[in-house]
């Protein structure tokens, strides 16, 4: 049976594997790099699908459990970003940010509910959650990118940013939309102005600006990199700041994981 | 400033003007009141919007801000607007009620003045924008095909949405078995009667299993796995009562009627010593008192209140037109009924799964259809983005 309990024993060897794999990109051995990559996810997706199992439910509800998802679309990020562009850094950058979650998950679990309350049964859920986190990782890729353009001074990366934050926002548009749909079914209202809600369109207008943004004025990079890094400081706040926001307190209804 | 081309500048300056005048609104009429747009006047702002569009897309090349304002940097200028007022409203803790006469009216910031006016201004864009799609798309551009769905869905579901927002009407209906009711409640409180009649026939709670949870017994948190003592189960009672018996102990027995709590008779082994501790615990429930299991100086055995799994409410519907329709109704299963959307909200929680009312929330939205029309362009929109995404972004430059 797997549960938590057995979370070290796939982690670890998934990073391992990812982590050779990255080495492998820097090597320029992209077939090594990407079966390693693909072996590891593989692994780790053994481990979400046996813990689905052993639930009874998806995992999706508590952080932990996002963040599981997060660690595992990190790597498949990563890995279609390489197979398309052959980034050599991408890997090293999506196993760092995939172990990083991990880690929280190791040390801090945040698991011990296992209920799904009557609100969360519904098959909006996972598709709902689990297109959110893709578009999760790939915007937190855009964040790497844009400090290392930062700190280097560097605009060659442009293109590839443009790239990741349009399919990142494209995922987001999809993940807010299945989101209004199942509200309605749920809730009784598609958009209620809950703050997740309002956080959320923050995010994507946010998102939508660096679009625009960069077609109103393709040659100044340095103030869009900007808006980068804040855009996925409001998607933080979406994600876990709301609860522990003034603002938010009390008012969500989408604090499912602190009760 | 102001000399043509405009730039960024320029459209961060007429969101300035904007503001101002939101501002001014504000000072002098007081913050929207929704209300008064309630049908017909939602309809006629409907056509007055989509003729403004029409006409200023018509006049465009006749006046240069109409064409300002289909060019990036007067998207860039409205969205950055937009944006930083929903920040705000991020920010700014918001209040339901109207009984409010804080200064600057963001405490309600959908009835505030500024960020109504810069959402309708990027909507004004977003409608433009889509006619200039399309006028692209009929010409032969057919890269623009999804870059108008995305616009004009986003359009139409912002428009309608809110313009609608006014004719929605979202009432609470609180039922008793077997007493039909046909007088809800708006959320001020007024009593409304409704063209249908509600019967709760059956309301059902199902929970999640019992758990059995090591506490410390002086913090009351919950102990990790690792503690050294190994707790079972041994038996369950769903429903249950306490009898205190004739050595004073209390034991639990099978008690089949309103109030009953669930109780578990629990061995707990200290796995070094090979210690043994038994007895019951129970959750409790709003007749009975929650009963714990002491192992030790360190530790208790204590079974949580169970998690509600399902809330079912078997129910039958009367129209005014005669129809009867018997169905269940439950979270995330809502029943439609000429109109209205029925849904499980609330039961008596004192009560718990002994309640024998259930509150329902009664939704009618006629807008809805226009808003899904608008949510499903715009996901047809991006989706078709994603997937021919190196020509469109080739195009747009």
């Amino acid at each position: 049976m797997i549960t938590w309990n057995v979370f070290a024993g796939f982690a670890v060897p998934a990073v391992v594997l990812w982590g050779m794999g990255a080495w492998m990109a820097w090597r320029s051995r992209p077939l090594s790099s990407v079966v390693l990559t693909v072996v590891g996810t593989m692994l780790f997706a053994v481990f979400i699908m046996g813990l689905w199992d052993s639930l009874e439910r998806p995992p999706l509800r508590t952080m932990g459990e996002t963040r599981l998802w997060y660690s595992f679309f990190m790597p498949i990020a990563g890995l279609l970003t390489y197979a398309r562009w052959r980034y050599k850094w991408v890997l090293s950058f999506s196993t760092l940010m995939a172990a990083v979650f991990i880690g929280i998950n190791l040390l801090k679990p945040e698991i011990h509910s296992k209920a799904l309350m009557p609100a969360l049964q519904s098959p909006w859920f996972a598709p709902h959650v689990i297109v959110y986190m893709f578009a999760y990782a790939l915007l937190g890729a855009t964040v790497l990118l844009a400090l290392w353009m930062l700190y280097r001074g560097s605009d060659l990366e442009i293109e590839m940013v443009d790239n990741l934050v349009n399919v990142g926002v494209v995922f987001l548009t999809i993940g807010m939309l299945f989101g209004a749909i199942w509200a309605k079914e749920a809730w009784g209202h598609y958009w209620s102005w809950d703050p997740k809600e309002t956080w959320a369109a923050i995010t994507w207008m946010l998102y939508l600006l660096y679009i625009h943004r960069r077609y109103a004025a393709p040659k100044q990079i340095r103030p869009v990199l900007w808006l980068l890094l804040f855009a996925f400081l409001c998607l933080q706040m979406c994600w876990w700041g709301i609860n522990y926001l003034p603002a938010a307190q009390g008012s969500s209804i989408h604090t499912y994981n602190i009760n | 400033m102001w000399q043509k081309p405009w730039t960024t500048k320029e459209g961060l300056t007429i969101g300035a003007g904007l503001v101002g005048i939101g501002l001014l609104l504000q000072y002098t009429l007081g913050p929207i009141d929704w209300e008064l747009f309630a049908f017909p006047i939602n309809t006629v702002v409907l056509i007055l919007v989509l003729l403004a569009v029409g006409v200023g897309y018509a006049l465009h090349t006749q006046f240069y801000w109409i064409r300002f304002l289909m060019t990036g940097s007067a998207a860039v200028a409205s969205l950055g607007y937009v944006a930083f007022f929903t920040l705000l409203m991020g920010l700014i803790p918001q209040l339901a009620d109207s009984s409010s006469d804080e200064e600057l009216g963001m405490t309600r910031m959908l009835s505030f003045w500024p960020f109504v006016l810069v959402y309708l201004w990027m909507t004004y864009i977003v409608g433009l924008l889509t006619i200039r799609f399309l006028w692209r798309l009929v010409t032969g551009k057919r890269y623009a095909l999804f870059t108008s769905l995305s616009h004009g869905g986003l359009f139409l579901a912002l428009l309608c949405g809110t313009l609608g927002s006014a004719d929605m009407k979202r009432l609470t209906l609180t039922t008793k078995v077997g007493q039909p009711e046909w007088r809800a409640q708006d959320p001020k409180g007024q009593v409304v009667e409704l063209p249908l009649a509600i019967q709760l026939h059956e309301f059902r709670m199902d929970e999640y299993p019992m758990q059995a949870l090591l506490v410390d017994n002086q913090s009351g948190q919950v102990v990790d796995e690792t503690a050294d003592w190994e707790i079972r189960m041994v038996r369950q009672l769903d429903c249950a009562a306490p009898m205190v018996q004739d050595t004073l102990q209390v034991d639990y027995v099978q008690w089949l009627s309103v109030g009953a709590a669930s109780a578990a008779y629990v061995e707990a082994v200290h796995q070094p010593s090979g210690k043994q501790v038994e007895g019951w615990i129970s959750c409790g429930s709003f007749a009975f008192p929650y009963q714990g299991l002491k192992l030790d100086e360190h530790y208790s055995v204590v079974m949580p209140e169970r998690e509600p799994k399902r809330f079912v409410s078997a129910v039958s519907v009367y129209t005014q037109s005669g129809y009867t329709i018997n169905d269940t109704i439950l979270v995330n299963r809502p029943l439609s009924v000429e109109g209205w959307k029925i849904y499980q909200l609330s039961y008596d929680e004192r009560l718990g799964r002994w309640s024998d009312l259930s509150v329902f929330e009664l939704v009618r939205d006629p807008w809805l259809p226009a808003v899904y029309v608008g949510i499903g362009l715009l996901l047809i929109g991006v989706i078709g983005l994603f997937f021919s995404h190196e020509k469109q972004g080739g195009a747009t430059r």
